[in-house]
């Protein structure tokens, strides 16, 4: 058993229900090969650092997989046809860390209440 | 006899003590640790944003460790950090 993390980058203009159809195909797909997906994270629509197939935006899921390699083989047999995505990419990681979260938009709320705070004093 | 022999011996002693008060701080001034093998220092990750950009110039090309001070091993980390981050277009 290994553990992956697998992150896809969806086109700009999926609706919510169409993300939301995305993350149960492929759970569905790790699921039938048994499979499990420790945890999926929606980062939302950001900004793309240059443009790819004319989208200036793209949203991205993350998900985190453990199971064999041939789940890998799978999704991303499956993710090369797809058209709503722009991006996929897998890493084989050693350990999940589970705590951090990089794109939550709770730390920008903390950001703006530090800066209150600041102005305060 | 031993006691010429001792004698010698701390003339060395001395000798090599007063290289080291001359020589030694200057080494250390020199020296600057790596900020990202400290302990308590963030692991370096794709998804570590904020991080990765201060390991880059403007440009967006990834600044040698002999400006940032940063040790070879977590050099290689970085840079492999950056190209997977590069691939998902989040830098």
């Amino acid at each position: 058993m290994n553990l992956y993390e697998h992150t896809i980058v969806a086109r700009q203009d999926t609706s919510p229900a169409q993300i939301k159809q995305l993350t149960d195909k492929y759970t569905k797909i790790v699921e039938k090969h048994e499979g499990e997906i420790v945890q999926t994270e929606e980062w939302g629509l950001l900004n793309l650092a240059y443009i790819i197939k004319k989208n200036r935006k793209g949203s991205y899921i993350h998900f985190k997989i453990k199971g064999s390699g041939k789940i890998i083989e799978e999704l991303e047999k499956n993710e090369v046809i797809d058209k709503n995505l722009l991006r996929y990419m897998t890493v084989k990681v050693k350990k999940f860390d589970l705590e951090a979260k990089y794109f939550s938009k709770k730390d920008e709320y903390e950001k703006k209440e530090y800066k209150k705070d600041y102005n305060r004093d | 006899m031993p006691s010429k022999k001792r004698a010698g011996n701390k003339k060395n002693k001395q000798s090599n003590f007063a290289k080291l008060s001359i020589f030694s701080p200057n080494k250390y001034k020199f020296k600057k640790s790596c900020p990202l093998s400290v302990k308590g220092a963030p692991e370096v990750d794709y998804k570590n944003i904020r991080l990765l950009k201060k390991y880059m110039s403007e440009n967006g090309k990834i600044l040698p460790s002999r400006i940032t001070n940063v040790s070879q091993k977590k050099q290689r980390e970085l840079s492999l950090s950056i190209k997977r981050a590069r691939n998902l277009a989040l830098i």
